[in-house]
């Protein structure tokens, strides 16, 4: 969290899909601000809601979704704001990968096949008005940052290339327009252990010298406590729990928050049972009443079930 | 690696050799093995036609002919054989006089001209539409396209060919098909003239328009169907994500990713020019190698039909190494002789 000045910021944003059953509520009025410098971890399990919300600030979500209320606003580097939702067709092309560029999970698929890497970034570079020979240079210092060979990677074809290095070109292409948000999509999900302890210390390096902020979207709470400053945990569609990391993740207040801890294996505290969460997420076609995870939850009573209790810090596990 | 090329190649080379000896070896035992026989037909035509007796008639046709119905098959075939390896067709059975070689030479272009085009233009379009059809799936043009492309792709070329005839030529005289037999007008000096091409695309037309009319709904349904899935791939939504123009993304991201599965039926078909077309050519008099095909197969003119067989194999098996090498330039996962390596 570098000067606190917001560059990107999420009002009461809701999402819905329409499906043959109905309509689903995947995100309901969820908030947030993302401060220059800041990572913001996004955890939650699959179907919380994560990936759908980022796919909706970059106006990516498929043809059944759609945002039904909210307001995203995002500051330009000479202090101009700008309405995300209400852009155009062609304003929001611009948009992408200028200002607001993402790593998508599944580093294999990400890349076509049939088109060197050079391409991929030549295209890049032409549909923002970037120079080819600006953008080559500019390639290969961030290729060499993510410590790939340069000019091997740069006349590579994907297949060529392992999944640890493909995910690593994404990273350096999602900064080749120097754009001040980078949102992640679990990029560490599809790469083994070791390919991702090195991808966390590359981008942990990145964003230390260039100065952008991340959205980190992410399962692992490992991963996301070694790199988010702030985290915020998500359930049903609904952010519940939102603090620094320190204190999210060591004095949870929410009884989601301490279930999702509890099931995550810990080196410091030895041979402990692992202990999942009962139950499985509810349906968001109809959600319940009160607070959504008052099913599963331990400390359940029964305001619960009519309204969304206040939280409360709990005592560190 | 080296090596590894010249290996590849000459296996290619060998396979290749060795499908169009099985197929013609095939062909020659199975043409045999149809009733009748060239001399026995032409007796036939003379008995009835002349009014000879059996014997005169008989004694006619083996002046005529150099061809002996009572020699053993299997040394027919030695014979054939050893023609063939010094690159000799022999000469046609009933116009005994012309080497098949030149007759493959006089009609193969026609063929290669009409079933060509209509090929160029059936798979051009049919890819371009069938993209489009997947790009604004649900669309007007989907629902339109598809319901076009799965009727036409249900009718047979023969039955296009006819209703061209019967219905727009003879009953509602849209096309003056009565000039329009042949390869070209008689009188039109052959060379690079306006005139002559026109002419010469004035007469292919028909058999093309239904060619054409016959494949295009097979392209459209395939591409469709490729682009649709070459769509939900990750990198279409991340080139998306990288604020591309359509233009590019629809050209060098969808395009180009959906035709791959494509370029197999394309070689398949461009080995099929050569013969694909016997019926349309018989149907619409036009001078090419099907043509010839279905007439010899009439006559039981052996050598001409051996000769058409040969020269459709050899194309298939071409066309299908050219197909390799095709998708080898295309898609660069299966180039050959890469030697960059993964890691």
């Amino acid at each position: 969290m570098a000067d606190g000045s917001v560059v990107l910021s999420v009002e009461d944003i809701s999402i819905t899909y329409t499906t043959q059953r109905g309509i689903v509520q995947a995100v309901s009025n969820v908030s947030f601000d993302l401060h220059a410098g800041e990572t913001l971890a996004l955890i939650g399990e699959s179907g919380c809601g994560k990936s759908t919300i980022v796919l909706g600030l970059i106006g990516l979500l498929p043809k059944t979704g759609k945002i039904t209320t909210g307001k995203v606003t995002y500051r330009r580097r000479d202090g101009r704001l700008i309405d995300v939702l209400g852009l155009n067709k062609e304003q929001m092309r611009q948009f992408l990968w200028n200002e607001c560029s993402m790593v998508f999970q599944g580093a294999l698929n990400s890349l076509n096949p049939v088109l060197k890497i050079s391409s991929m970034i030549y295209d890049t570079a032409r549909a923002h008005g970037m120079r080819a020979d600006e953008a080559k240079k500019r390639a290969l210092s961030l290729f060499e940052k993510v410590r790939l060979d340069p000019l091997r990677v740069f006349n590579s074809y994907p297949h060529e290339l392992s999944g640890g290095m493909r995910q690593r070109v994404l990273l350096a292409t999602a900064l080749l327009l120097r754009p001040q948000v980078v949102i992640m999509d679990e990029p560490t999900t599809a790469v083994d252990i070791l390919t991702q302890r090195s991808i966390i210390k590359v981008l942990k390096q990145l964003r230390e010298e260039l100065n952008f902020s991340v959205i980190f979207i992410s399962h692992d709470l490992a991963v996301a406590a070694e790199i988010a400053d702030t985290v915020a945990t998500m359930y049903a569609g609904e952010i519940i729990e939102k603090g620094p990391v320190s204190e999210v993740f060591y004095r949870p207040r929410h009884a989601y928050t301490l279930g999702l801890l509890e099931a995550a294996p810990r080196l410091s505290t030895g041979a402990e049972e692992l202990m999942s969460i009962p139950g499985s997420p509810p349906d968001l076609i109809d959600p319940p009443k009160g607070c959504k995870f008052h099913m599963r939850c331990r400390f359940v009573t029964d305001e619960c079930k009519t309204t969304k209790p206040p939280l409360q810090a709990s005592s560190p596990t | 690696m080296r090596k590894l090329i010249r290996s590849y190649t000459f296996r290619t080379v060998v396979q290749g050799l060795i499908t169009i000896w099985a197929v013609m070896t095939f062909t020659f035992f199975l043409i045999r093995l149809m009733p009748g026989n060239p001399a026995q037909i032409k007796i036939d035509e003379y008995v009835d036609r002349y009014g000879m007796s059996e014997d005169q008639a008989r004694q006619q046709v083996a002046t005529l002919f150099n061809y002996d119905p009572d020699q053993p098959v299997f040394e027919q075939y030695v014979d054939y054989l050893s023609d063939l390896v010094r690159f000799d067709l022999g000469r046609s059975l009933t116009s005994t006089e012309t080497p098949v070689a030149e007759q493959i030479l006089r009609f193969l272009p026609w063929t290669l001209f009409s079933v060509g085009l209509a090929l160029l233009v059936a798979f051009s379009l049919g890819v371009l539409v069938g993209l489009a059809m997947a790009y604004w799936r649900g669309g007007l043009l989907d629902n339109v396209m598809t319901v076009f492309a799965s009727v036409i792709y249900a009718i047979p070329d023969y039955i296009i060919a006819l209703l061209l005839i019967m219905v727009a030529g003879v009953q509602l005289k849209l096309i003056p098909v009565g000039e329009l037999y042949g390869g070209s007008t008689q009188g039109i000096e052959p060379g690079f003239t306006v005139e002559y091409i026109l002419d010469l695309l004035k007469h292919a037309f028909l058999p093309v328009f239904t060619y054409v009319l016959a494949t295009i709904g097979g392209w459209m349904l395939t591409m469709k169907s490729s682009t649709i899935s070459t769509l939900g791939e990750d990198y279409i939504t991340v080139a998306r994500a990288r604020g591309l123009p359509e233009r590019r993304l629809l050209t060098a991201y969808v395009g180009r990713n959906a035709m791959l599965p494509l370029m197999t039926r394309l070689a398949i078909s461009i080995g099929f020019v050569v013969g694909g077309s016997a019926i349309i050519e018989t149907l619409f008099l036009y001078p090419g190698l099907g043509r010839n095909l279905v007439l010899a197969i009439g006559l039981r003119d052996y050598t001409t039909m051996q000769g058409i067989f040969l020269v459709i194999a050899i194309s298939v098996v071409v066309s299908n190494i050219l197909a390799d090498l095709l998708y080898g330039w295309l898609d660069p996962r299966v180039r050959l002789g890469g030697d960059k390596g993964t890691e």
